[in-house]
């Protein structure tokens, strides 16, 4: 079995009255790309902030590299590199300054910087003030600072937030290029799926502050289940219908309707009931459930 | 010993961070700015201010101290802003504590430099007075500058008053670090003065607010018998607030959620 790298045991947390997470049992293996998939407000970024004791949890406890958090705060920062949300940088100062003002806190050598700069791609920009920086290069230059400790565990929260295409694909890139030249832990927060289906071998789906979800990407896919989808002209009246026989209607659009698939002689039944109650069959289709669906049917509101 | 070499990581950190900034600039300008405008004011008028059997320097040190009394505390406010608010807008806060330092070591860092602004602003200005008194014995020997003069004096006049300013100074470094509101800090400190202002003629305990201790401190500094090592009372209060706030201030950084 793989060792684990982040390890969170029944977290709670409260904004006064308002419970934010609830018994979160995170396993992060050692070497993956964790995606951590949940709609806005799922409490992605809580969850974030208390890997990195920014936040205290109000129960439970996080145990990264096999040690507490609490107890071993520093010791385990040394090896973590993070990039939480909106990029944290001082505009007024260049981007090798401002990898600057976190080397003298962690004081690695200062060729660190060029290597760094080298690895997110902003060596020929080092030395414009971030202030002339688009998103996608504040975003890099977060990235530079996360690894200046040359980290073991990179903890990225929506680090595509904002971006356009080519700096999605930029930030990718990177993200797979960490993982699998640099030997590095990631672990990602995302509220887009396709994107975490892009790069992570393990994921996590929260919502309302519980997991739903967690296992690799291939275990989600199992999930997944086989659909009868018939297009036809009143669609309220064939739920009713239908689901007055004991047909389970799970999914009602404005011409379609969506159960679970079927035997042939079944779908043949569903058919005569339909057209014996006076609606217009269009199409009856069998197909695979796809993965956003089934992260819609754990989530209930996703929101892209 | 780590823990000093981390504290002064931290240090060498939160200096850096202010390269190019106009907190850099209001540390040098401020302390200079009292200096300057006296520097014409004895150049131009000097005969009419500099009376016969007087030395110039004391006369030059009392204007320079006057307006410095009444405008420290306005440097103090906009201070705490600064070391304060470069976090709030460059959205920082969470920049600084994730890296591998106790929360307390990254708090004293920032503490402490902003201690040490007002000192070095505050002795800064006391070589800005006397190289004004230096450059006029140069340009206008007439005046007397050449006259012997106790020049600790001045620098000793500026460490009481920078000791005694610590106590509401740490006030402002806590509003600052509490919350990013620019309006609330300077709008509590102009009412702190104004209050100490009104309150100093007549209320029984005004040795107690922390807006007067400077002043106090500083009582009768002009005549020839001052002695510095009155009025220390108003200089321990000033320590005592400044400990108890800058202790509170660490204690609820290392406890608050940093968003």
């Amino acid at each position: 079995m793989n060792q684990l790298t982040i390890e969170t045991h029944d977290l709670d947390f409260h904004f006064k009255d308002f419970q934010a997470l609830r018994q979160i049992n995170l396993s992060v293996p050692q070497g993956s790309i964790f995606g951590f998939l949940g709609p806005n407000g799922a409490g992605k970024t809580t969850t974030i902030r208390i890997l990195l004791d920014l936040f205290h949890p109000t129960t439970g406890r996080v145990n990264i590299f096999g040690k507490d958090l609490l107890r071993n705060r520093i010791e385990i920062l040394k090896k973590v590199g993070a990039l939480i949300e909106n990029p944290s940088i001082y505009k007024h100062l260049t981007g090798r300054q401002n990898l600057e003002v976190v080397r003298r806190m962690i004081d690695v050598p200062k060729a660190r910087i060029d290597e760094v700069l080298k690895i997110v791609r902003l060596v020929d920009n080092a030395d414009k003030k971030a202030k002339n920086y688009s998103l996608g290069m504040c975003q890099r230059l977060g990235l530079a600072a996360a690894l200046l400790t040359d980290p073991e565990l990179l903890i990225l929260d929506e680090p595509t937030n904002g971006l356009d295409p080519s700096g999605i694909i930029e930030m990718r890139e990177l993200i797979i290029k960490l993982n699998k030249e640099h030997g590095k832990t990631i672990f990602i927060s995302s509220h887009i799926l396709p994107e975490i289906e892009k790069l992570a071998t393990d994921l996590a789906i929260i919502d309302q502050g519980e997991i739903r979800y967690q296992g690799q990407l291939d275990g989600l896919r199992a999930h997944k289940k086989q659909v009868l989808n018939i297009r036809l002209d009143h669609v309220t009246k064939a739920s009713d219908i239908l689901s007055s026989k004991g047909y389970q209607v799970y999914e009602q659009t404005n011409d379609s309707i969506s159960l679970q698939r079927q035997s042939k002689s079944e779908i043949a039944a569903i058919n005569r009931i339909l057209v014996e109650s006076g609606l217009g069959v269009y199409e009856i289709r069998s197909s695979d459930e796809d993965l956003e669906s089934i992260f819609l049917n754990l989530t209930k509101k996703l929101d892209q | 010993m780590n823990y000093a070499i981390a504290l002064k990581r931290g240090i060498s950190s939160e200096i850096y961070k202010y390269r190019g900034t106009l907190t850099l600039w209001l540390l040098i300008l401020a302390p200079a700015f009292v200096p300057i405008i006296n520097f014409f004011i004895f150049l131009f008028q000097g005969d009419k201010i500099i009376q016969p059997d007087t030395n110039p320097w004391k006369i030059l040190i009392e204007n320079s101290i006057d307006p410095a009394n009444f405008l420290f505390p306005f440097f103090v406010f906009i201070l705490a802003l600064f070391v304060n608010n470069i976090e709030y807008n460059s959205n920082t806060w969470k920049l600084i504590y994730t890296q591998s330092l106790s929360r307390t070591t990254i708090y004293l860092a920032k503490m402490k430099v902003y201690i040490m602004m007002l000192l070095f602003s505050l002795l800064l200005f006391a070589g800005f007075t006397q190289l004004v008194g230096a450059t006029l014995s140069f340009i206008k020997p007439a005046f007397g500058f050449n006259k012997t003069y106790d020049h600790g004096f001045l620098y000793l006049v500026s460490i009481k008053m920078f000791l005694s300013s610590l106590g509401y100074a740490s006030i402002h470094f806590w509003i600052s670090q509490h919350s990013k509101s620019i309006i609330a800090p300077l709008g509590i400190g102009i009412a702190g003065i104004i209050s100490f202002m009104i309150l100093v003629q007549g209320w029984e305990y005004i040795e107690y607010h922390p807006y007067g201790y400077q002043i106090m401190s500083l009582t009768g500094y002009r005549s020839e018998d001052f002695n510095l090592w009155a009025h220390m009372k108003a200089v321990y209060l000033s320590l005592g607030l400044a400990f108890f706030n800058f202790f509170l201030a660490g204690w609820e950084q290392s406890r608050k959620r940093i968003v």
